[in-house]
């Protein structure tokens, strides 16, 4: 599992420095400080990152809306991002609404609400609301990653390291080449969710990732996967798996 | 010589047409008979028959006044009309206004009963106006008219006449025969008047063609048989031809003597005069008075439609101005609801700002003193290095700038939200989340105190309400449960769901409670700053204000239950999703 990647946006350094702790302390990792509007475009293109916390008021200045709406607006790279105001003045809130927002975190905040900030906008980005807050799961799923909520802290996990999910009525037992861990979401929504281009179903509760295929068996109806893990091939599914691929007779 | 005669013979002539007609002033007994009969059955009409009368007694101003009446003021006939006219045309010849008769006269046409006499009439005044062509016209179509039945002119007179209009056109031969059969008729009928105008006439168309010796003789026998009568008029005229004659026979004595008696006549005629003045004036009164009643009735008539215009314009001015006045009238009773509006308002205001002036004054000043002297002991503990009690007043001063920042967290919310300045937004809000999130904040202080925490709500529990204000009112909620909690106390946050519209929030602790006055002072809406009741907490009430502003803002109800010593239950009513 990786750390989710946050860019934040905040001239003072005292509250980056607060926020920056706070975030660390929950597992993420701090992709950058940006104090002003330029910093932030920069890092925006240069730096990796899964979400964005944007300080409205920077320098006195709501240049922090102007950046989102840049954000917002931008056609290749959009990430989903986060206000941070003490200000819950209306004016200011019209305004910030405009460029739809995925969160507003108010100042003060504690970590819960912090973090619930992060997932929410997490679920709202990738359109799978109450993903996180609800009690049946606890995964948002997107074609790179899967975004995991691990105690109060939140993973991701690149679904090309996913090398087979087994379902387990709500859970999903998922193994990666490094580990193996439990999450809560249906078999139905995995499958709706994740890249079909690259995930199959090898059997009634089984999806594996195609391009870990070592050796397909189909006389022992068994499919040989990285790391030596075999995963069942039904005969439901099994024709649909062999014509990804050219065999040789 | 000659120059001198034409002049005097001038004036002779001017003379005679008067003297002639004196005499057929008079209505013929003929005529009046006639008259009489014929106007008995024609009207009723009492001013007619009044003309009539006058007219018989040639009271010729009264004729004029009375025809004048018929004429003007009833819707006469015709023939009652030409009677009318014909009456005002004797009479006014009579006065001598010829050109008035003559006018009258002419409107009359030709079949009236006694368009005889109008020809004769009209013919007399044209000879009065020396017109004698014109007259000796009418005095031929009288003249064939003459074999007419019951004839009511005096056939001589005109005949007379034709003669005289002869002799003034000059043809003396055709004028001779006229005169003279007139002046032997008159002679016949021993009519001395007219014999002496006839007598006149015929001196004078001999005395203008020169033949003296034939006129003198006239001229005297009409001045003898004048003499015979009591016509000074007739006396008057035939002095005066003697004097002009004796004058050209140059006879000065004599023609001085007879001045004297034409002057001595002259005037006893004067007189007349004065009764026409008179009769004039008589008219012009009764004009005069006519014409005032017009003027008076127009005046009237005139005031009348001023007062109904006055009235209408009134009416019209009230009506505006009351519609006016209505219109003012609501403007203002909305502007005074506008301003009583404002009033209240700004009251509120005020009371907000006296609030928020006696919060900051007293417990603000009084929590940052507390630090300012907690301070002052810290750092005289600090030099003496006694660490466990430094300890401690850190742990106080920690604790008194928490609610120091609560109070200022409320004391801005509370502005904010009276003025309405903040950001309100009703979405779909995970209870438990909210509840979890407050609570996260106290984890430290409820450690502390040893106060058991429970958050039992639903994951699944859904409400509609406003993130931030929830958020506050969750708060202060929570920090008087802890603040009234003692060691060891529990505080149960659960839900309830009796309502299918509405979810209650039950924050239940075990502390201290409340008694009712308090329970009912904290719910009454208007309640002010209450008085503190434990010691070192703030109260002010605030708080608890907030809530109940911030719920009713969100839809929600708020209500407590307490029992002294037992515990406090807050219950939060909100709607569902």
């Amino acid at each position: 599992m990786e750390q989710i990647q946050v860019l934040i946006v905040e001239d003072n350094q005292e509250q980056s420095e607060h926020l920056s702790q706070m975030l660390e302390n929950h597992g993420f990792y701090i992709a950058g400080i940006a104090t002003n509007f330029q910093e932030a475009v920069e890092m925006f293109h240069y730096k990796d990152f899964d979400i964005i916390i944007i300080d409205i008021f920077l320098n006195g200045r709501p240049e922090g809306i102007s950046f989102a709406q840049f954000v917002d607006v931008h056609p290749v790279k959009h990430k989903p991002f986060i206000f941070l105001t003490s200000a819950t003045s209306r004016d200011v809130f019209n305004r910030a609404k405009l460029t739809k927002p995925f969160a507003y975190l108010i100042k003060p905040y504690n970590e819960l609400e912090l973090i619930y900030a992060i997932e929410n906008a997490i679920e709202k980005f990738y359109a799978q609301e109450d993903s996180f807050t609800a009690e049946e799961e606890n995964a948002v799923i997107s074609h790179e990653h899967l975004f995991i909520k691990k105690g109060k802290s939140l993973k991701k996990v690149r679904t090309n390291e996913i090398i087979f999910i087994e379902v387990e009525e709500k859970y999903c037992n998922i193994l990666t080449e490094k580990e193996k861990f439990v999450i809560l979401i249906s078999l139905v929504k995995i499958l709706e969710l994740l890249d079909a281009a690259k995930f199959y179903r090898t059997h009634r509760n089984f999806i594996i990732n195609i391009l870990k295929i070592e050796e397909i068996i189909p006389k022992d109806n068994l499919v040989i996967l990285e790391g030596n893990h075999k995963a069942t091939l039904s005969g439901k599914y099994k024709d649909e798996i062999i014509n990804q691929f050219r065999t040789l007779k | 010589m000659y120059l001198r005669l034409r002049f005097i013979l001038t004036q002779l002539i001017i003379y005679i047409p008067v003297f002639l007609f004196s005499q057929e002033k008079l209505i013929s007994h003929q005529l009046a008979v006639q008259i009489k009969n014929q106007t008995r059955q024609l009207s009723t009409n009492t001013d007619f028959q009044k003309a009539t009368t006058f007219f018989l007694q040639e009271e010729w101003d009264s004729t004029l006044i009375y025809t004048g009446k018929v004429l003007n003021l009833h819707e006469e006939t015709t023939k009652l009309s030409n009677y009318c006219h014909f009456y005002r045309g004797f009479s006014f010849f009579n006065k001598e206004l010829y050109n008035n008769a003559e006018h009258e006269l002419l409107k009359i046409p030709d079949d009236f009963d006694f368009h005889i006499n109008v020809f004769s009439k009209l013919g007399s005044i044209a000879l009065e106006k020396s017109n004698f062509e014109k007259a000796l016209s009418y005095y031929k179509k009288v003249e064939i008219l003459f074999n007419e039945p019951n004839l009511s002119i005096k056939v001589n007179s005109i005949k007379d006449n034709i003669g005289l209009c002869y002799f003034h056109l000059q043809k003396y031969t055709l004028a001779e025969p006229y005169l003279i059969e007139s002046v032997q008729r008159y002679e016949e009928f021993k009519d001395t008047l007219e014999l002496i105008g006839s007598y006149g006439n015929l001196a004078n168309l001999y005395y203008e063609q020169y033949k003296d010796d034939a006129a003198i003789p006239y001229f005297l026998k009409a001045y003898e048989l004048a003499k015979t009568t009591n016509n000074s008029k007739a006396k008057k005229k035939t002095s005066k031809n003697m004097a002009i004659v004796e004058e050209n026979r140059k006879d000065y004595p004599k023609s001085i003597k007879y001045y004297k008696e034409h002057m001595q006549w002259k005037d006893s005629v004067n007189n007349q005069n004065k009764i026409y003045a008179v009769a004039q004036a008589e008219k012009k009164t009764a004009v005069e008075k006519k014409e005032k009643e017009v003027a008076v009735l127009k005046a009237d008539n005139k005031v009348k439609i001023a007062q109904r215009n006055t009235y209408l314009y009134s009416a019209i001015i009230l009506l505006v101005m009351f519609g006016v006045s209505l219109y003012l009238y609501r403007e203002k009773v909305k502007r005074n609801k506008i301003i009583q509006q404002q009033k209240e308002d700004l009251d509120a205001l005020n009371n907000t700002k006296d609030k928020l002036f006696s919060i900051v004054s007293h417990d603000l000043r009084s929590s940052v003193h507390a630090i300012k002297t907690s301070n002052k002991k810290l750092i005289s503990k600090l030099e003496t290095e006694k660490s466990t009690e430094v300890n401690n007043l850190l742990q106080n001063n920690s604790s008194i700038v928490n609610n120091a920042y609560t109070l200022l967290d409320n004391l801005l919310n509370w502005a904010l939200l009276q003025t309405k300045q903040t950001h309100f937004e009703i979405t779909t809000l995970g209870l438990h989340t909210i509840v979890e999130h407050v609570a996260y904040n106290y984890t430290a202080i409820l450690a502390d105190k040893e106060i058991t925490f429970k958050n039992t709500v639903s994951k699944d529990e859904n409400i509609l309400a406003d993130r931030e204000s929830l958020k506050i009112i969750l708060r202060n909620v929570l920090d008087n449960a802890i603040k009234f909690s003692n060691e060891g106390d529990a505080i149960t946050i659960y839900t309830k769901n009796d309502d299918s519209e509405f979810c209650q929030l039950i924050v239940e602790d075990t502390g201290i409670g409340m008694d009712e006055t308090t329970r009912l002072a904290l719910l009454e809406d208007t309640s002010l700053l209450a008085k503190k009741q434990h010691e070192n907490s703030i109260g002010t009430g605030l708080g608890m204000q907030l809530c109940k502003s911030m719920i009713k803002k969100n839809n929600g109800t708020f209500s407590i239950e307490s029992e002294l010593g037992k515990g406090t239950k807050i219950i939060l009513s909100l709607p569902k999703k």
